[in-house]
Protein backbone atom coordinates (compact mmCIF):
# COMPACT_ATOMS: atom_id res chain seq x y z
CA UNK A 1 0.00 0.00 0.00
CA UNK A 2 1.13 3.16 -1.31
CA UNK A 3 0.51 6.10 1.64
CA UNK A 4 0.08 9.74 -0.23
CA UNK A 5 -0.43 12.19 1.68
CA UNK A 6 -2.06 15.48 0.66
CA UNK A 7 -2.82 17.58 3.88
CA UNK A 8 -3.22 20.68 3.74
CA UNK A 9 -3.29 21.36 0.35
CA UNK A 10 -6.03 22.95 -1.26
CA UNK A 11 -7.38 22.21 -5.03
CA UNK A 12 -5.81 21.61 -7.51
CA UNK A 13 -2.96 19.57 -5.75
CA UNK A 14 -4.33 16.36 -3.87
CA UNK A 15 -6.01 15.92 -7.74
CA UNK A 16 -2.07 16.39 -9.40
CA UNK A 17 -0.23 14.28 -6.35
CA UNK A 18 -2.79 11.95 -7.25
CA UNK A 19 -1.85 11.82 -10.81
CA UNK A 20 1.86 11.54 -10.34
CA UNK A 21 1.50 9.28 -7.70
CA UNK A 22 0.20 7.01 -10.41
CA UNK A 23 1.99 7.86 -13.12
CA UNK A 24 5.33 6.89 -10.57
CA UNK A 25 3.19 3.45 -9.82
CA UNK A 26 2.41 1.96 -13.02
CA UNK A 27 1.41 -1.77 -11.26
CA UNK A 28 -1.58 -3.09 -11.89
CA UNK A 29 -2.45 -4.25 -7.86
CA UNK A 30 -0.72 -0.37 -6.98
CA UNK A 31 -3.25 -0.10 -4.02
CA UNK A 32 -2.66 4.34 -2.98
CA UNK A 33 -4.07 5.53 0.85
CA UNK A 34 -4.37 9.10 0.40
CA UNK A 35 -4.80 11.61 3.22
CA UNK A 36 -6.13 14.94 2.74
CA UNK A 37 -7.75 17.69 4.38
CA UNK A 38 -9.38 19.86 1.23
CA UNK A 39 -13.02 19.17 1.91
CA UNK A 40 -13.71 19.43 -1.82
CA UNK A 41 -11.85 15.99 -2.01
CA UNK A 42 -15.14 14.39 -1.25
CA UNK A 43 -16.43 14.85 -4.63
CA UNK A 44 -13.60 15.66 -6.30
CA UNK A 45 -11.13 12.47 -6.00
CA UNK A 46 -14.35 10.11 -6.73
CA UNK A 47 -14.96 11.98 -9.54
CA UNK A 48 -11.69 11.53 -10.78
CA UNK A 49 -11.36 8.26 -9.72
CA UNK A 50 -14.41 7.37 -12.27
CA UNK A 51 -13.35 9.33 -14.85
CA UNK A 52 -9.75 7.35 -14.72
CA UNK A 53 -11.65 4.15 -14.39
CA UNK A 54 -9.86 3.91 -10.88
CA UNK A 55 -11.35 1.97 -7.56
CA UNK A 56 -11.72 4.07 -4.54
CA UNK A 57 -13.09 4.06 -1.38
CA UNK A 58 -14.17 6.27 1.48
CA UNK A 59 -12.15 5.32 4.57
CA UNK A 60 -12.52 8.29 6.82
CA UNK A 61 -14.20 12.03 6.65
CA UNK A 62 -12.70 13.39 9.45
CA UNK A 63 -10.95 15.49 10.82
CA UNK A 64 -8.90 13.56 7.84
CA UNK A 65 -9.98 12.59 4.50
CA UNK A 66 -8.67 8.94 3.35
CA UNK A 67 -9.30 7.56 0.71
CA UNK A 68 -8.32 4.09 -0.81
CA UNK A 69 -7.30 3.82 -3.94
CA UNK A 70 -6.96 1.34 -6.29
CA UNK A 71 -6.87 0.07 -10.61
CA UNK A 72 -9.39 -2.07 -11.71
CA UNK A 73 -8.20 -4.67 -13.23
CA UNK B 1 -18.81 3.61 4.60
CA UNK B 2 -21.76 4.78 2.58
CA UNK B 3 -20.37 7.78 0.05
CA UNK B 4 -23.28 7.59 -2.29
CA UNK B 5 -23.58 11.32 -1.75
CA UNK B 6 -19.76 11.02 -3.17
CA UNK B 7 -20.62 9.87 -6.56
CA UNK B 8 -20.50 12.04 -9.13
CA UNK B 9 -22.08 10.83 -12.69
CA UNK B 10 -18.83 10.72 -15.29
CA UNK B 11 -20.63 11.82 -18.38
CA UNK B 12 -18.96 12.02 -21.32
CA UNK B 13 -16.75 15.53 -21.03
CA UNK B 14 -15.67 17.06 -24.11
CA UNK B 15 -11.74 15.46 -24.36
CA UNK B 16 -10.08 18.88 -24.44
CA UNK B 17 -10.12 22.10 -22.55
CA UNK B 18 -9.69 25.94 -23.58
CA UNK B 19 -8.64 28.70 -21.58
CA UNK B 20 -7.98 32.59 -23.28
CA UNK B 21 -6.44 34.77 -20.02
CA UNK B 22 -6.94 38.23 -20.69
CA UNK B 23 -6.44 39.24 -17.21
CA UNK B 24 -3.21 40.24 -15.60
CA UNK B 25 -3.46 40.45 -11.78
CA UNK B 26 -2.50 37.80 -9.66
CA UNK B 27 -5.99 36.91 -8.10
CA UNK B 28 -6.96 35.83 -12.14
CA UNK B 29 -4.36 33.79 -12.62
CA UNK B 30 -5.20 31.21 -10.02
CA UNK B 31 -8.33 30.13 -11.48
CA UNK B 32 -6.40 29.90 -15.09
CA UNK B 33 -4.01 27.65 -13.95
CA UNK B 34 -5.97 25.80 -11.01
CA UNK B 35 -8.47 24.77 -13.98
CA UNK B 36 -6.05 24.42 -16.19
CA UNK B 37 -3.59 21.74 -14.30
CA UNK B 38 -7.13 19.85 -13.12
CA UNK B 39 -8.47 19.53 -16.87
CA UNK B 40 -4.59 18.21 -17.96
CA UNK B 41 -4.80 15.67 -14.49
CA UNK B 42 -7.88 14.66 -15.67
CA UNK B 43 -6.37 13.59 -19.54
CA UNK B 44 -7.91 16.82 -20.75
CA UNK B 45 -5.73 17.86 -24.28
CA UNK B 46 -5.59 21.83 -22.55
CA UNK B 47 -5.11 25.08 -24.72
CA UNK B 48 -4.47 27.93 -22.76
CA UNK B 49 -4.25 31.54 -25.07
CA UNK B 50 -2.60 34.77 -23.53
CA UNK B 51 -3.47 37.98 -24.52
CA UNK B 52 -3.22 41.66 -23.59
CA UNK B 53 -2.57 41.65 -19.77
CA UNK B 54 -2.93 37.90 -19.42
CA UNK B 55 0.86 37.53 -20.63
CA UNK B 56 2.28 39.02 -17.69
CA UNK B 57 0.56 35.48 -16.12
CA UNK B 58 3.80 33.86 -18.06
CA UNK B 59 6.08 36.08 -17.76
CA UNK B 60 9.22 34.60 -15.64
CA UNK B 61 9.77 37.27 -13.44
CA UNK B 62 6.28 37.35 -11.59
CA UNK B 63 6.86 39.95 -9.28
CA UNK B 64 4.45 42.94 -11.31
CA UNK B 65 1.63 40.04 -11.16
CA UNK B 66 -0.31 41.89 -8.23
CA UNK B 67 -3.74 42.00 -6.70
CA UNK B 68 -5.61 45.60 -6.05
CA UNK B 69 -8.99 46.21 -3.72
CA UNK B 70 -9.52 49.57 -6.06
CA UNK B 71 -12.42 49.09 -8.58
CA UNK B 72 -12.78 45.53 -7.36
CA UNK B 73 -15.15 45.02 -4.79
CA UNK B 74 -15.70 41.38 -4.83
CA UNK B 75 -12.42 41.04 -2.94
CA UNK B 76 -12.49 40.28 0.58
CA UNK B 77 -9.43 42.26 2.37
CA UNK B 78 -9.02 40.46 5.48
CA UNK B 79 -5.41 40.39 7.92
CA UNK B 80 -3.88 37.11 7.86
CA UNK B 81 -2.51 37.88 10.80
CA UNK B 82 -3.49 38.61 14.23
CA UNK B 83 -6.52 38.05 16.50
CA UNK B 84 -9.23 35.91 15.32
CA UNK B 85 -11.64 39.10 15.57
CA UNK B 86 -9.31 40.69 13.52
CA UNK B 87 -8.96 38.42 10.57
CA UNK B 88 -12.62 38.61 10.54
CA UNK B 89 -12.78 41.95 9.30
CA UNK B 90 -13.10 42.39 5.30
CA UNK B 91 -11.53 45.69 5.02
CA UNK B 92 -12.99 46.35 1.93
CA UNK B 93 -16.29 46.86 2.67
CA UNK B 94 -15.34 49.21 6.15
CA UNK B 95 -12.43 51.33 4.14
CA UNK B 96 -13.63 53.90 1.64
CA UNK B 97 -11.99 53.20 -1.90
CA UNK B 98 -9.71 56.11 -1.73
CA UNK B 99 -7.35 54.46 0.79
CA UNK B 100 -6.65 51.61 -2.02
CA UNK B 101 -5.03 54.90 -4.24
CA UNK B 102 -2.30 55.03 -1.09
CA UNK B 103 1.22 54.46 -2.22
CA UNK B 104 1.75 51.11 -1.03
CA UNK B 105 -1.96 50.17 -0.67
CA UNK B 106 -1.38 47.43 -3.71
CA UNK B 107 1.66 45.53 -2.37
CA UNK B 108 -0.32 45.27 0.93
CA UNK B 109 -2.93 43.65 -0.36
CA UNK B 110 -0.83 41.45 -2.73
CA UNK B 111 1.39 40.30 0.43
CA UNK B 112 -2.33 39.59 2.21
CA UNK B 113 -2.96 37.86 -0.57
CA UNK B 114 0.08 35.71 -0.86
CA UNK B 115 -0.47 34.81 2.65
CA UNK B 116 -4.10 33.84 2.42
CA UNK B 117 -3.61 31.68 -0.32
CA UNK B 118 -0.62 30.16 1.36
CA UNK B 119 -2.47 29.93 4.54
CA UNK B 120 -5.31 27.78 2.64
CA UNK B 121 -3.23 25.34 1.12
CA UNK B 122 -2.61 26.08 -2.12
CA UNK B 123 0.90 26.78 -3.84
CA UNK B 124 2.79 29.79 -5.27
CA UNK B 125 2.06 30.71 -8.86
CA UNK B 126 5.30 29.99 -10.25
CA UNK B 127 4.84 26.46 -9.20
CA UNK B 128 1.24 26.12 -9.96
CA UNK B 129 1.94 27.50 -13.87
CA UNK B 130 4.82 25.09 -13.45
CA UNK B 131 2.57 21.94 -13.02
CA UNK B 132 0.30 23.04 -15.69
CA UNK B 133 3.71 22.60 -18.28
CA UNK B 134 4.65 19.53 -16.86
CA UNK B 135 1.17 17.68 -17.09
CA UNK B 136 1.05 18.82 -20.67
CA UNK B 137 -0.76 22.16 -21.24
CA UNK B 138 0.17 23.88 -24.29
CA UNK B 139 0.68 27.27 -23.95
CA UNK B 140 0.29 30.01 -26.65
CA UNK B 141 0.86 33.99 -26.50
CA UNK B 142 -0.65 36.19 -28.47
CA UNK B 143 2.42 37.45 -30.67
CA UNK B 144 0.21 40.70 -32.18
CA UNK B 145 0.36 41.71 -28.31
CA UNK B 146 3.63 40.26 -27.40
CA UNK B 147 4.98 43.14 -29.57
CA UNK B 148 1.84 45.59 -28.79
CA UNK B 149 3.16 45.66 -25.03
CA UNK B 150 7.15 45.91 -26.17
CA UNK B 151 7.86 42.19 -24.53
CA UNK B 152 10.54 40.03 -26.25
CA UNK B 153 10.22 36.22 -26.43
CA UNK B 154 12.61 35.63 -23.55
CA UNK B 155 10.71 37.55 -20.81
CA UNK B 156 8.26 34.44 -21.11
CA UNK B 157 8.65 31.06 -19.08
CA UNK B 158 10.55 28.09 -21.04
CA UNK B 159 7.43 26.15 -22.91
CA UNK B 160 5.43 28.94 -24.12
CA UNK B 161 4.61 28.93 -27.63
CA UNK B 162 3.91 32.21 -30.26
CA UNK B 163 1.69 32.28 -32.55
CA UNK B 164 -1.34 34.23 -33.45
CA UNK B 165 -5.62 33.84 -32.43
CA UNK B 166 -5.79 31.67 -35.97
CA UNK B 167 -3.37 29.22 -34.59
CA UNK B 168 -5.33 28.59 -31.31
CA UNK B 169 -8.36 28.55 -33.20
CA UNK B 170 -7.18 25.57 -35.19
CA UNK B 171 -5.83 23.69 -31.76
CA UNK B 172 -8.57 24.42 -29.88
CA UNK B 173 -12.08 22.51 -29.07
CA UNK B 174 -15.40 23.50 -31.34
CA UNK B 175 -17.35 24.11 -28.54
CA UNK B 176 -15.67 24.89 -25.10
CA UNK B 177 -13.65 27.49 -24.23
CA UNK B 178 -13.23 30.03 -21.04
CA UNK B 179 -12.60 33.96 -21.10
CA UNK B 180 -10.83 35.08 -18.21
Amino acid sequence: MIELDARALACPMPIIKLKKCLAQNIAQNTHILMQLTDKSGLKDIPAFCQQQGLGFELLEQAPVIVFKIWRVV
Amino acid sequence: MDIIDNKVEVQNAPSQFSLIQTKGTLDWAYPAFILASTAAAMDKEVEMFFTFYGLKTILKNSHSLKVSPLGNPGMSIKSPVGPEWLKQVDWNQILPGLVWTLPGASRLATWGFKKQMLMQGQVPIEELRAVCLELGVRMTACQMTVDLMGYDTTEFIDGVGFAGAATYFTQTPENQSLLI
